[in-house]
């Protein structure tokens, strides 16, 4: 029963994809929205009985020749969490892209054609597909499948600039998911299986070498360095697939998989939770670094979610050497990041939207002219910096709870957390004195002749918001 | 019982629709209806013979016709498939094509049965090379593909495609003779070591008794063959013919050159390697193939990253994916074999697309020059939107077919111990994807020239590219299994010395399924022991 | 004279019509020249047949005096004898450089050869290093010359080589299996005729170098 929900989840978008080719179009965004929401409610209803069943953890092949799993499905903790949270964002961003891509739209008139809402569906099969994956050539498949449809996603305007980042984000993303291949290879060649759960069975240099592959394949989903550059041009695309790139899709599945591979592997080698660890403590103060000479709202966009993210490997990894609530705090921070994401998103469109521009040095004084919109961006900014109580300061406090507990058998590790302490503060600081300019003072030109938000918009904000403010202990209680 | 019949149809009906192109000829310009009719009818019968034989060799094994000088195994049956495939998907693409060069006045509606008696000629010469059993007639029919396809090659007669076919045949029947000459030392060397001459000829007995053949002078010919077989076959540095013929050609004789004739080349290396294995071991050719292998590709993918004509791109291509089965070739294994098996097989299906996408390209825009071909998605989706699909298929990308391959050439690889050589093949694969990206932003996305006239080609043109496609798609999603099987045997039959398969029952043959073959690893019974788990389910095993 | 001997020397004599080949200028000639060469192949055959008994050589040198020494010739003499060398491109090589290449080329042969072991070419090592030498002097024709009709020749050349080690080494072979290669040759040679043919009525020269549309 749970595996049926579990495979119509994935199944229905690829069916209404499938159906996006023939229909009229006209049809197609309503297909388009009709099977991402069938997929969610199908993740809800596996999620309920789930919860019901007592958690327990299975697993179903799917695709078996001769004993060897080709694709499988695993539900368990963490599939069934990632996948609500993706699963939602991604209905939601249909919804939104119904109304979007009209030709009404003022910044980018355009009437949907049927290849926005193909590639969008696929984009939700896949993401449903690569999390509840449990074998590596499962990952690797659908890893490959979300790459295209970002690709086809980001050029969808056709524009030059539009059509270099999807080029762009198609190689730096093919190129890390070489270490996948590189990991089924081992895997295989190791236990003649591509169950991820085989990982375990493997030993030594290439248990370290699979989980390795998988981590640079992370690594270039999740637009950590040296592959992070796809990111910034991804801004090109359509902004509700930049919403979905940030928030529901591309940037969890290199954290998705990473996790997957130390949930799967048992102990880890050591190497591997160094190599983690490092990389994300350099990616985090490289995207810190950035946030300096951001003018528009979309620059504070890319670079804040390259930190998270960092945050995330950085709590896998800790998980990864011995801390485990590492892992608790990484993969919450992947569920409350969704939620904040979002309604950053959200803000900058309100800007765009209402005062038409997202430029900084031009917003002043929002919070008297656009009190709704402004609040929403007080609580967008300051859960990116981890205050309490933002959803991201539970995630963010249990990772660095789980750097002291590694750190117990390597101290080096304090040198990591509090290096990771001083850039939440140094945010901290930055997104308040931010807000300050951008909130407070005499209204400047662009706020003073902003329209108001349309009452949709800031029911979503406020929403978001509430969510943001109240949620951030919910994925942590249901991992413990 | 014999079904000895079903091979010589197979050639009859080549021959006939050969026959009926020359005749149609030489009647002129009224006979084109009943040309292409009869072409319509031998493309189809010629596949649904294939397919039979090839189920025929599944059941009850290898079929021999006039004295085992003519045999179908499971080896030659992917290829004899492969070539009846293509020639049937692209054969049914050469309607609309062909017309279309009619109709603007390229070619003269008399020389229609031209086009078709060769291109049945071309089919016949590449099935007797899948199905020859005599390795001089192995030859023979190789040289054959040159003959035969060089008119298609010269078709239009203009200056750059005289000029293409001269250097197509000139460069081919020389490389082809050091084939010749490899044959000749393999044979001579098998008549005098033998017991039985006369049976020297057939390639059955030489690897049966391939222990007796001297053991110096079989690397010297495996040089030679691998040399000769590898011109034709487009493996670099034999190459240079490659880009001018298959560019050159009418869209879909291209499609065959690449997706077929190349692959076909490379069978009679594969059969040689089998003799080779059998004397001297796998570790000479396996070296030879992996030095050949990488090479293609790496001179091939640069190449296909700034190349501006389309045709010649795709060219480069074929030379980058054959690339790919030597390499596979040489990494050997039950592993290797059979992505170099479904490689040649996958890659025909998507070059197959591409090419007459290409003539899509052509038809609709006059030219081949991917500067100039801008917007194709907006005037002609449906073209646009096989072409971009086809290009994604090529450059590796799930769910299309040569994902599949190329994944299982990178386990071989890794199982084999190359690590550094996989990291550098699959290197390259990354650039041949960006080169096709880049190509797909350019040319197919984008705004349209202005004065450009949008609409589609009729369905003569895009039924058979629909077709191609789902074709690719599926052998990306699920390959069937009598594909499997076949190619799970081929696998089988060149690794082995082939008196276990045929000593064997025709039972104990078709329940040698592909899986076994495929993962015959060591420790591979702990997978089947070791049911899928998470930290939730306790495993058991391992 | 022994029968080896016979047959080696007919080898030798081989390879001097075969230069002679090469460095005739009027296709016309070269096309008498090349039946020349081949009669002396078939010869050969049948002092290889008649040494060993062997039937199917007979047949063999039937066969090939039929297609190399009459049609080969007649196709290549009947469709250029109105070509005049001085229409002609100069080849890479002056005559005396030619010389000197074959006899290098012969040279790499003998010794390429001296490591053979094959039973049936214990005493025939001269003929196998005509049948080398001839595939490779074949080759340095098709590369250093400028003039594609003489690269036809070249072809021609090669094709007797790989024809004559065929006989030497493999004359156990279905007669079919020779008519096959035999008629391939003929093939070849009429395809290659036929875009010569070709090429000079759109190019308006035999030239190679005037082949240069599809470089990259």
């Amino acid at each position: 029963m749970m595996t049926d929900f579990l495979l119509a989840a994935v199944v229905i978008p690829f069916l209404g994809a499938a159906l996006t080719l023939v229909a009229p179009m006209r049809w197609t965004r309503y297909i388009c929205v009709s099977s991402a929401f069938l997929s969610f409610a199908a993740v809800v209803a596996l999620l309920v009985l789930y919860w019901t069943a007592g958690r327990q953890g299975f697993t179903a092949p799917v695709w078996t020749v001769a004993g060897v799993t080709i694709w499988g499905v695993t539900g368990d903790d963490l599939s069934v969490l990632v996948a609500f949270a993706v699963g939602m964002v991604g209905a939601l961003i249909c919804l939104y892209s119904v109304g979007y891509m009209t030709p009404e739209n003022k910044e980018h008139p355009d009437v949907g054609r049927p290849r926005y809402f193909f590639f969008m569906q696929v984009f939700v099969g896949a993401m449903a597909g690569l999390v509840f994956s449990s074998t590596i050539t499962g990952e690797l498949f659908f890893y490959e499948l979300t790459g295209l449809c970002s690709w086809g996603l980001i050029g969808y305007y056709e524009k030059e600039k539009g059509l270099a980042g999807a080029l762009t984000e198609l190689i730096l993303t093919h190129l890390s998911s070489l270490g996948l291949y590189f990991g089924a290879a081992v895997l295989f060649v190791e236990t003649g299986s591509f169950s991820l759960a085989a990982i375990s069975d493997v030993e030594g240099w290439p248990k370290a070498a699979i989980l390795l592959g998988i981590l640079i394949a992370g690594w270039g989903k999740s637009a950590q360095f040296p592959f992070y550059t796809w990111l910034p041009k991804a801004m090109e695309a359509p902004t509700p697939v930049s919403a979905y790139l940030h928030a529901g899709s591309m940037v969890n599945i290199g954290v998705y998989i990473f996790a997957r591979g130390i949930v799967s592997a048992g102990t880890v080698p050591e190497i591997v939770g160094v190599v983690g660890a490092l990389a994300a403590i350099f990616t985090l103060v490289f995207a810190f670094a950035l946030y300096f000479p951001q003018k528009d709202i979309k620059g504070l966009l890319v670079y804040s979610t390259i930190a998270q993210l960092s945050y995330i490997f950085l709590g896998l990894s800790f998980a990864a050497l011995g801390g485990p609530l590492g892992y608790d705090g990484g993969v919450a921070h992947l569920f409350n990041h969704a939620i904040s994401k979002s309604l950053f998103f959200l803000i900058a469109g309100s800007f765009s939207y209402s005062a038409g521009t997202r430029m900084m040095p031009r917003l002043t004084g929002v919070i008297t002219r656009m009190p709704v919109v402004g609040f929403g961006f007080a609580v967008a900014a300051l859960a990116i910096a981890g205050v309490p109580p933002m959803n991201l300061f539970f995630s963010k406090f249990a990772i660095f709870l789980g750097g002291f507990e590694a750190s117990k058998a390597h101290p080096w590790l304090l040198v990591l957390v509090l290096i990771a302490i001083a850039e939440a503060v140094g945010t901290f600081a930055w997104f308040t004195w931010q807000f300050g300019t951008i909130g407070f003072g005499s209204p400047s030109e662009a706020v003073a002749e902003s329209k108001p938000v349309a009452p949709s918009m800031s029911t979503a904000i406020v929403a978001l918001s509430v969510l943001a403010l109240v949620t951030g202990f919910v994925p942590l209680m249901w991992l413990s | 019982m014999s079904a000895s019949w079903l091979l010589a149809a197979l050639y009859l009906t080549y021959v006939v629709a050969a026959a009926a192109g020359f005749i149609g000829r030489a009647i002129g310009a009224s006979a084109q209806v009943f040309v292409e009719a009869v072409h319509l009818i031998a493309v189809t019968l010629g596949l649904a013979l294939a397919l039979a034989i090839g189920g025929h060799v599944l059941v009850d094994g290898n079929i021999f016709l006039n004295g085992g000088w003519f045999m179908a195994d499971p080896l030659g049956c992917v290829f004899a498939g492969l070539v009846a495939l293509v020639g049937f998907l692209a054969g049914l693409y050469s309607i609309g094509y062909v017309r279309h060069d009619v109709a603007s006045g390229r070619v003269s509606r008399a020389r229609v049965g031209t086009y078709y008696g060769f291109y049945h000629l071309f089919l016949l010469t590449m099935t007797l090379a899948a199905t020859s059993n005599n390795i001089i007639l192995m030859w023979v029919s190789i040289e054959g593909t040159t003959l035969s396809s060089a008119f298609l090659v010269g078709f239009y007669q203009d200056r750059p495609a005289l000029e293409a076919a001269w250097k197509y045949v000139i460069i081919c029947t020389v490389g082809v003779g050091f084939g010749l000459y490899g044959t000749v030392l393999v044979f001579s060397n098998a008549t005098a070591a033998f017991a039985d001459p006369a049976s020297a000829i057939l390639w059955t007995e030489i690897v049966k008794h391939a222990a007796q053949l001297d053991k110096s002078l079989v690397p010297i010919a495996f040089a030679f063959v691998l040399v000769g077989f590898g011109t034709k076959g487009g493996l670099f540095p034999m190459h240079v013919w490659l880009p001018d013929a298959h560019s050159q050609a009418p869209s879909p004789a291209s499609a065959l050159l690449s997706g077929a004739l190349t692959a076909d080349a490379l069978l009679i290396v594969i059969r040689y390697i089998v003799i080779a294995n059998g004397s001297i071991g796998p570790a000479i050719p396996q070296t030879l193939l992996t030095i050949f292998g990488i090479l293609s590709i790496g001179v091939a993918a640069p190449v296909i990253f700034v190349e501006r004509d389309i045709k010649r791109l795709l060219a480069y291509c074929t030379v980058e994916n054959m690339g790919i089965i030597a390499l596979a070739l040489g990494l050997g294994g039950p592993l290797g074999i059979t992505a170099a098996l479904l490689h040649a097989l996958n890659h025909g299906l998507a070059k197959t697309l591409m090419f007459c996408g290409a003539g899509n390209i052509l038809i609709k825009y006059g030219t081949r020059d991917l500067d100039k071909v801008k917007g194709l998605m907006r005037l002609a989706p449906a073209s646009g939107a096989v072409l971009i699909a086809g290009s994604l298929a090529l450059g590796g990308a799930p769910p299309f077919a040569c994902f599949v391959s190329e994944f299982t050439t990178v386990v071989a690889g890794v199982e084999a111990g190359y690590w550094w050589l996989m990291a550098i093949a699959v290197l390259l694969l990354a650039v041949v994807l960006s080169g096709f990206g880049r190509m797909i932003g350019g040319s197919l996305l984008g705004a349209a020239p202005a004065g450009m006239k949008s609409g589609d080609l009729g369905p003569l043109i895009l039924v058979p590219l629909g077709l191609t496609l789902a074709l690719v798609l599926l052998m990306g999603v699920y390959v069937p299994k009598p594909v499997r099987q076949v190619v799970a045997q081929a696998t089988e039959s060149v690794l082995h010395l082939p008196q276990a398969a045929s000593d064997a029952g025709p039972g104990t043959r078709s329940a040698l399924l592909w899986p076994d073959v495929l993962f015959p690893h060591p420790r591979a019974g702990r997978a089947a022991s070791a049911p899928d788990g998470d930290k939730t389910a306790p495993r058991s095993g391992g | 004279m022994t029968g080896p001997t016979l047959v080696n020397t007919l080898a030798t004599l081989l390879v001097v019509a075969a230069l002679f080949v090469v460095l005739a200028r009027k296709p016309a000639h070269a096309a008498l020249l090349y039946s020349l060469q081949s009669l002396i192949l078939v010869g050969a055959f049948v002092a290889i047949a008649y040494l060993f008994d062997v039937a199917p050589l007979y047949h063999w040198a039937a066969t090939s005096f039929v297609t190399k020494t009459v049609l080969v010739p007649a196709i290549l003499y009947f469709a250029f004898r109105r070509t005049e060398a001085s229409g002609l491109p100069p080849p890479l090589l002056t005559p005396a450089a030619t010389v000197a290449l074959a006899a290098v080329v012969v040279v790499v042969a003998t010794i390429a050869v001296r490591k053979v072991q094959l039973p049936l070419a214990a005493d025939f090592k001269p003929v196998m290093v005509v049948s080398l030498s001839m595939i490779f002097l074949g080759l340095a024709c098709i590369i250093t010359e400028r003039d594609i009709l003489k690269q036809i020749f070249g072809y021609c050349l090669m094709e007797n080589g790989s024809h004559l080690a065929l006989a030497l080494l493999g004359h156990d072979a279905p007669e079919l299996v020779e008519i096959g290669i035999g008629s391939d040759a003929i093939f070849a040679v009429i395809a290659l005729t036929f875009f010569a043919t070709k090429i000079q009525g759109v190019v308006k020269s035999f030239d190679d170098r005037a082949l240069m549309t599809l470089k990259d």
